[in-house]
Parts: structure tokens; sequence; C-alpha cells
């Protein structure tokens, strides 16, 4: 529980910490960032605590996303911007500052100060074709997803438990930022 | 190309063609000029990881880092808004498990999973897809987020416009989730194992 306790969206969800609720079903939350990257700028959290997104069960993950391509399409509609992005920081080196899976949903305008683009780096053929050999190697796997239920709260699919040292590790590694 | 070549008239006639059309035709069009649909027909080479019925990952040939990977909708979708929810699920549960595939065998120690909608965004192609990044700490990539502060009038505000655009859902607790799913469900292979947590934690945490 102390990760819990400890987590600043799990604090959100559990209505501890005042925040602008902009949508809400079983499994997730989306909320306002009231510091955001421009007005408007979504979080959208599964309520169960996962510290990254290899940890949220697939049918969730299903939902969160289809959550974020409403709130993108809403910011669309409803605060006339530019473009959206979907932006998920997994790990401390890409970013990640919260112990809480969460999806960032940002409306965009020219000029706005956001950058989310990158310095192509330069790859020989020899490079290339040893990063795909590696990743193969792992994505040949890749097939079978968990089917989502259709009363997920009477048929919870079975999840892996995060356990307790497991949970204290990943607040340890957060609370390493600046 | 030819049409690189086109006069002025041609061009406009061009436009006015494109003007008229059905927004079936005009699909049928994009797809056409569209390099990715021409990756996923085969006619264009690339670097497949990954591939099902719905999804294909490919390595982007101008990365970020080694092992930036461009996961596509086989289906031509310009912009994410466009993509079906099935699909949606489909492309984010691929998403999952090749970040999850490069802490394995690339020595990421993080990941990125970026989509943009939007020239304003960062959009480049006219076909949906999703970035996922490698990353390890000082790679060089600077992301920025800025921290824009709000009025507590303006959250409100703001807050509001987005609950009525998605039709008040926040405000029904009881609703059932409003999305229902129908995934098809991939044929099972072997070799999957569980996720291994421990692993994941020992990658993540940074030296």
């Amino acid at each position: 529980m102390a990760a819990r306790e400890a987590c600043l969206v799990c604090q959100i969800i559990g209505n501890n910490i005042p925040s602008k609720k902009i949508y809400e079903d079983e499994f997730a939350m989306a909320v306002l960032d009231v510091n955001g990257a421009n007005p408007g700028h979504c979080f959208v959290m599964p309520k169960n605590h996962y510290p990254i997104i290899e940890q949220v069960p697939d049918s969730e993950i299903g939902r969160l996303f289809q959550v974020s391509n409403k709130i993108s399409s809403a910011i669309f509609e409803s605060l006339g911007a530019q473009g959206t992005n979907i932006f998920v920081a997994n790990g401390v080196p890409a970013g990640q500052t919260v112990a809480h899976f969460t999806i960032n949903v940002i409306p965009r305008k020219e000029n706005d100060g956001i950058n989310l683009q990158w310095q192509p780096k330069q790859l020989s053929e020899e490079e290339m074709s040893t990063v795909e050999l590696k990743l193969k190697e792992q994505t040949k796997n890749i097939g079978y997803f968990q089917k989502d239920e259709k009363k997920p709260r009477m048929h919870a699919p079975k999840q892996k438990t995060i356990s307790e040292e497991e949970e204290e590790y990943f607040t340890r590694q957060m609370r390493r930022l600046p | 190309m030819a049409e690189q070549n086109i006069s002025q008239e041609q061009l406009k006639a061009l436009q006015e063609k494109i003007k008229n059309m059905s927004p079936e035709e005009l699909k049928e069009f994009q797809k056409k000029q569209c390099v990715f649909c021409q990756i996923i027909a085969g006619k264009v080479q690339s670097r497949k990881v990954y591939e099902d019925e719905k999804a294909l990952a490919i390595l982007d040939i101008n990365p970020s880092n080694p092992g930036h990977i461009l996961l596509l909708t086989k289906e031509h979708y310009s912009i994410m808004p466009q993509v079906p929810d099935d699909e949606v699920a489909h492309v984010f549960m691929v998403a999952k498990a090749l970040s999850n595939a490069m802490l394995r065998s690339i020595d990421a120690q993080g990941t990125n999973i970026i989509a943009a909608n939007g020239v304003a965004a960062g959009q480049r192609a006219q076909h949906f897809m999703v970035h996922i990044i490698p990353r390890k700490e000082n790679d060089g990539i600077n992301f920025v987020l800025p921290q824009k502060s709000m009025e507590q009038k303006e959250i409100e505000a703001v807050g509001n416009r987005l609950i009525a655009a998605l039709g008040g859902a926040a405000a029904k607790e009881e609703e059932k989730p409003v999305i229902p799913l129908k995934l098809q469900e991939p044929e099972k292979k072997e070799g999957k194992g569980s996720i291994d947590l421990d692993d994941i934690s020992k990658i993540l945490g940074v030296k």
C-alpha cells in the first residue's frame, strides 16, 4: 500500500487531491493538467496503480487509448486546436515523472513552445539489420492479447499483482527525479 | 514523378477534382498517394519487425534512436480520430508489446509512445501511425513540454467545454464504459511468457 499512498495519481483518483475531472469509468479517469503544456492538456490514467505500461493489462490499454482518442477528438471539436499529441513516457530516461502509467493528450497550435521532434540519427545498413534482428527475436512472441470482458466489473481478468517490494522500488526510482 | 511537372491549370483541375470527390473516392485517392500504403502492400521495401491482420510495425529509416519503430494501421486513416475503436485498442496493445520487446532486446531503459494528429502536432505523413522510441539516458532526445499555469476560471471553462464535447462523461459515474470493445482474439502463439516484472524493473532501474 505504501506506494499507492505515496502516489500522486492514486491520490487524485481517490479524490484526496482535488482535480478537474473530464472523464471517468470503472477503469479509467481523465483530468485536466493544471500546469499543462497547453490549456486543455489532459492526463488519462488507469484507476489501478501500474507504474509502467508493461504492467497494464491489454484490456485496460485498449480502453485507456480509446478514451484518449475520444478526448483528442473533443479537443479538436471544442478547443479549436490545430492538432493533438498522444504522448507516453515510460521510464525515467523517457521523461516519466510519476510512478503511475499516464497518457498525455495535448492540444497543439503552431509555435506553442512544445517540442516532440528529434534529430534523425544516421545508421548504417548493418546497424539497421542488427537492430531489426534483435527486435524480431522478441516480437515473434507477440500475437495473443488479453480479450476484454463484456462485464469487466463482474469478470475482471486475472491481473498479475505487483508486489509491495516492487512498488516501493519504483517509488524510490521516481523520487530520484528533480 | 510526372506530377511534379504539371502546369498551373492542371493543378487547379486536380484540386477541383479532389474537392468534388466523395469521402470514399478521396480515401482511395489518398491511399494511392500514400507511401505507407505502398509499404503495407509490399510495393515499397521496409524493415518489418511485426505484422498481423490489422497492424504493421517497421523500423523508421530516419530514427531518433536505433530501433525507433513506426506502427501503422493497415487500413489508411489520415488521423487518429478516424480510427475505429477496436483498431485503436488493438494498435496500442501492439504498441505495449513492442515497447516491452525493446526493453528486452535492445537495452532500452525506457520508451516513448507518440502519436501526432495534424501538422501543428508534428505529423508528417498522411497515414496514422504510432512512434515507439527506445530511450536511454543522455541519448540526445530533448522533448520539451513546458508547464503553463492556468487560472482556476480557465481550468473550469476549458474543462467544462471538454466535458460537454465528451457528452458529459465525467458526470455519469454509474454509466457503463462508453466504449464497447469487440476485439478479435488473434491466434494464440506459443512461447509468450508472462511479463517478467523483475526483468523490466531491472532494466528501468537506470544503472
